[in-house]
């Protein structure tokens, strides 16, 4: 068998991505000068990409589409410079103020806006994408923040996506570790003086991520932490110093 | 978000084809949309539709995660020509002209004699090596490589023979 014929025969390997990386590197070469092998590999491609087609589509859960959006939201606001190493937080307990939960009854219509602000993010990143070009930069009406874990939160983070214009917030958690039997999550806005507002109270999902909207403006707050706190419905105050928290802005 | 609702349906289900997991195809999926929607200079139209791209690249990550590889160690599967042509547009007709894409393939595929399907399949959602294949076959190289090439033939002249790859 030549050369030719050998390589010949592990073209349709190669465009199935089932060669070694040695072995696809000879072959990309003799491709490239072999014009017979060009078109044969240009025919077989084309089948292989019919194969993902074969695939029963399944509908993705629900929270995928939220993960996304907040992704490519904070993608959009990546020319904000995140918030710059913070200190520690350790609030004293006679500073922090008795909070203010967001109503139940406000939280279909403040989902709807951030659905409608994501919306139109996605829209604008995707316009880019096809080639619209005629979209204002996103960066002004979006702010990106993290927020770090210490202590038993250490593998956790969050990415604080600050819709501007709407007034809400949506933060990406992940790496949150299982609560014990009876807690949930808060989360505090923090005001420069030290004050704390609860600003959600969540639960993670099984891979302890979650997205949470915070449906208040972090206009006039400086940091958001998060606290372990009683079940349902968290507390007025928190309990013990966060574990989870970073500057905004 | 007309992108996402178009084609989650299609990536989720390539991803949990190979990976099984909802968890980590969860985060294949959103991996891959945010690098269409960050990355538009990468998009060629040339080189095939959107669709092709971001299945191209959710294919490529869930292998990576499946095999425990980095990006830079894999041999990533490279852009085709798109079967159909495929626009951006919201349009019914496009929708039917899909369905009847993907019906083509699955009968294209459903045809190929089992030992064929099964190596291609082996090679696109499992990520294996052709000598891998071979081992976990029990047949010589030189017979995986026949299959593959075999397969992929058939495949092409079957939707060539419905219009469906523009050769």
């Amino acid at each position: 068998m030549s050369d030719h014929e050998e390589l010949e025969s592990t073209v349709a390997a190669w465009v199935l991505g089932a060669l070694e990386p040695d072995e696809a590197a000879s072959i990309r070469v003799h491709v490239e000068g072999c014009a017979t092998c060009r078109q044969t590999v240009a025919r077989l491609r084309r089948a292989a990409a019919a194969l993902p087609l074969e695939v029963e589509e399944i509908s993705p859960p629900a929270r995928l589409r939220e993960r996304v959006y907040v992704a490519a939201a904070a993608a959009r606001a990546s020319s904000v410079p995140s918030a710059p190493a913070r200190k520690k937080v350790v609030p004293a307990r006679g500073r922090w103020k008795p909070v203010a939960s967001i109503p139940f009854g406000r939280l279909p219509a403040l989902l709807a806006v951030a659905s409608v602000v994501l919306a139109l993010l996605i829209g604008l990143a995707a316009g880019n994408v096809i080639g619209r070009n005629s979209v204002p930069p996103a960066a002004a009406q979006v702010a990106r923040y993290q927020l770090v874990g210490h202590g038993a939160l250490a593998g956790a983070h969050g990415t604080v996506v600050n819709l501007k214009v709407e007034g809400v917030a949506l933060v990406d958690f992940n790496g949150l570790p299982p609560l014990a039997k009876g807690k949930v999550y808060e989360l505090w806005l923090i005001t420069p003086g030290g004050h704390p507002d609860s600003a959600a109270v969540f639960v993670p999902d099984s891979n302890g991520g979650k997205v949470v909207l915070v449906g208040l403006p972090l206009t006039g707050y400086t940091e958001m932490a998060v606290t372990a706190e009683d079940a349902p419905n968290g507390s007025p105050t928190p309990s013990q110093p966060p574990e989870l928290y970073g500057n905004l802005g | 978000m007309e992108l996402y609702d178009r084609y989650a349906g299609l990536s989720y289900a390539v991803a949990m084809r190979v990976l099984g997991d909802p968890g980590r195809a969860e985060d294949v999926v959103q991996e891959a949309f945010l690098k269409i929607w960050t990355n538009a200079a990468g998009f060629d139209p040339k080189k095939g539709s959107l669709r092709t791209w971001l299945i191209t690249a959710v294919r490529n990550r869930s292998i990576d995660y499946l095999r425990g590889r980095s990006a830079h160690e894999r041999q990533e599967l490279e852009l085709q020509p798109e079967l159909a042509s495929t626009s951006t547009h919201s349009d019914p007709w496009r929708e039917v002209s899909l369905e009847l894409e993907r019906m083509a393939v699955r009968e294209a595929v459903g045809s190929l004699p089992a030992e064929q399907r099964q190596a291609v399949q082996l090679a696109y959602f499992g990520g294996y090596s052709q000598s891998e294949i071979a081992d976990m076959t029990h047949v010589p190289l030189s017979t995986v490589k026949g299959r593959m090439r075999l397969a992929l033939e058939k495949l092409s002249s079957y939707l060539l023979g419905r219009g469906l790859v523009d050769v």
